[in-house]
């Protein structure tokens, strides 16, 4: 397998690190807390999609769509029961408080659907979206061979999707340019007449409408078990930090150099050690904060 | 006169006579015919019990970190790891895989804590400048780095595994299987009362005054004239290595160390002992991590109660501690014997 194939792995895990990554970003931006919990998120909405692919059934698109909605309510809900009642606190008992909630998802998730890895029968993915040409290429001997499936499209391609309609959002509605104006300047945006709960509450919606597309994204290409999400939060976290933590462009941008640099990693890592491929990711992270933490295009995280 | 009035009344005595007591008991047991029997009951007592003032190190460490000067350190498992990883592959014997040198133990606990304080100062002379929820997640991610590292680096750390054949110096000379068990507890819980005798000291000294004012306000304990990084540093490095000696003393009576022993579960364990007692109070934290510990036990008494299988426990057990995390956090900011007064500028 060569260097290629990995760079359509990372191209591929990027995506739908970038899709989990806007909305954490957005919480951090504009609520000011590191929600720790945002993984979870992440293995409610696969699993919701899961469910609505095999219990319903319905076809994979809706699906997504339920996934969307039901990872949207579980974050509002969320914060609404408990991150909102401590918002005056500052962001370190909000940081232990998704902590605690996180710890608690994630072992409900557990008791409730066990502890083993559940797949998305790629058969019927594909089967929904026969459309699509197979595009396996064989081996490309330039490139070292690659080759890429639809799934990876529809990862990549949903992704894209995602960064125009979300562009849009930002630039042209008036509740994305409120969200732009609290993420500058909260007290501001007030006196300008701005609902900032509306806006707060607009954005928890809009982070777990985004995870649990992300969510269903990432099942579809590995598979999804209560680990999920806790297992690719400091990915996530570290795509958000690069980037710039509260910007979402930076996101984008961390997410597929995290994609990459971990796609990479395992083709040059020595074999047995791939596992450190994780680590690579935290490593970026602990350098971004140590040498600029405002990442490429964020806030000031210094106290002093 | 009574025995009672000729007592000590200050804690740090109190912590130090007792830990001194606990000493002596646990060596006299150790190295003496004289043998204890237990009925099979106290067995999982003993060996929570053990587990708890082993932890009782690291939630004092934690709370000179957190509770005193307010460095939200979420990788404390890292020093706890550090420390027994040095002490194993310094002192075991023969290992199945990755590096045992089979020094003598004293020096690779010793050795174990000054690594650990090393790597604290390392740790904390790059990232303690941070804003506190971004230190959390630095040091949290460090956890994680050191972690893959033990499992991946598998000729040095011995991989999943671990380090094996690590010397037990008490199960060593103890007579029989009972008597180790009840010399190891009191030795190590000694060591934990010497401990909090020695921070308890340190805390009520002025030192212990300039850590809590930083937490309160940096910027105000600056602007009289202390060089507040100098006191945050020394603070991350004693807590790191309180914790090393933690992990160094855990490998010595664990006969082995592996990377499943050092999760993040530690650190949450941590955590919510020192929120749900109240951080800044040594006595209070170690309280709460009594209480989190005792859920523990109690989880295991219920297991054996119950038909349902030990994952469906385990999961029971980790909502209901993720939910007193968040409780605990928004009814009791103080925690339940901490002094919400005392948690801003005191005297």
């Amino acid at each position: 397998m060569g260097l290629s194939q990995n760079v359509v792995f990372g191209l591929v895990t990027g995506s739908y690190i970038a899709i989990a990554a806007i909305g954490f970003t957005l919480i951090y931006g504009i609520v000011n807390m590191i929600n720790f919990a945002y993984g979870e998120y992440l293995t409610i909405g696969a699993f919701l999609g899961l469910l609505a692919v095999t219990m319903l059934p319905v076809p994979l698109p809706v699906a997504v769509l339920l996934a969307m909605a039901g990872g949207g309510l579980v974050s509002l809900a969320l914060a609404r029961g408990f991150f909102t009642p401590i918002n005056q606190t500052g962001p370190v008992p909000l940081l232990l408080t998704s902590i605690g909630l996180g710890i608690a998802l994630r072992s409900a998730i557990r008791l409730v659907a066990g502890r083993s890895a559940r797949y998305y029968d790629t058969e019927t993915v594909t089967y929904r979206f026969d459309s699509l040409p197979d595009l396996s290429v064989g081996s490309v001997d330039l490139l070292g061979g690659f080759f890429v499936t639809s799934e990876h499209l529809i990862v990549i391609g949903t992704a894209v999707a995602v960064f125009v309609v979300l562009h849009a959002l930002l630039t042209r509605t008036d509740v994305g340019i409120a969200m732009r104006a609290m993420g500058d300047d909260e007290s501001l945006a007030r006196v300008r007449g701005i609902d900032t709960q509306l806006i707060r509450d607009s954005v928890w919606v809009l982070a777990g409408v985004l995870a649990g597309l992300a969510g269903v994204l990432m099942a579809i290409q590995t598979n999804v078990s209560s680990d999920t999400g806790f297992s690719h939060i400091l990915q996530i976290l570290s795509a958000a930090i690069l980037g710039g933590a509260g910007s979402p462009y930076g996101a984008i941008l961390g997410a597929y150099v995290i994609g990459l640099v971990l796609a990479l990693s395992t083709a040059f890592l020595p074999s047995g050690m791939t596992g450190l491929s994780s680590a690579v990711a935290f490593v970026i992270l602990v350098a971004v904060l140590l040498v600029k933490p405002s990442g490429i295009a964020g806030k000031e995280v210094r106290e002093a | 006169m009574s025995v009672l009035d000729r007592l000590p009344s200050d804690h740090a005595t109190q912590a130090f006579l007792a830990g001194a007591i606990c000493l002596a008991l646990g060596v006299l047991f150790a190295v003496t015919p004289l043998r204890a029997q237990l009925p099979n009951a106290l067995y999982v007592f003993i060996e929570v019990g053990t587990l708890f003032v082993i932890y009782g190190l690291l939630v004092l460490g934690l709370d000179l970190q957190y509770g005193h000067t307010g460095l939200v350190n979420f990788g404390h498992v890292v020093f706890f790891a550090v420390g027994a990883y040095t002490t194993a592959m310094l002192s075991a014997q023969e290992t199945f895989a990755g590096i045992g040198l089979g020094y003598p133990w004293p020096l690779a606990l010793v050795a174990g804590v000054i690594v650990t304080a090393i790597v604290g100062a390392g740790v904390g002379v790059t990232s303690i400048r941070l804003r506190g929820d971004f230190l959390a997640i630095v040091t949290l991610a460090t956890a994680e780095i050191f972690h893959s590292l033990f499992v991946n680096f598998e000729d040095i750390f011995g991989g999943n595994v671990g380090i094996l054949g690590v010397p037990q110096p008490i199960a060593e000379v103890a007579t029989n299987g009972d008597t180790r068990m009840v010399a190891t507890l009191l030795v190590l819980g000694g060591i934990t009362l010497v401990t909090l005798a020695g921070i308890t000291r340190l805390t009520e000294a002025p030192y212990g005054r300039v850590l809590r004012a930083i937490r309160a306000d940096e910027l105000v304990t600056r602007s009289v004239g202390k060089s507040t990084l100098t006191y945050k540093m020394q603070s991350f490095v004693y807590g790191a290595a309180l914790a090393g000696l933690a992990g160094g003393l855990f490998a010595l009576y664990n006969g082995a160390v592996a990377p499943g022993f050092f999760t993040i579960q530690v650190t949450v364990t941590i955590w919510i002992g020192m929120l749900l007692g109240g951080a800044a109070n040594h006595r209070a934290v170690l309280a709460g991590l009594a209480i989190i510990m005792g859920l523990r036990l109690a989880s295991r008494f219920a297991l054996d109660a119950t038909p349902v299988g030990a994952d469906v426990f385990a999961s029971l057990r980790l909502i209901v501690v993720g939910l007193i995390l968040v409780a605990v956090i928004r009814y009791r900011p103080a925690g339940i014997w901490g002094n919400e007064q005392e948690l801003g500028v005191d005297s």
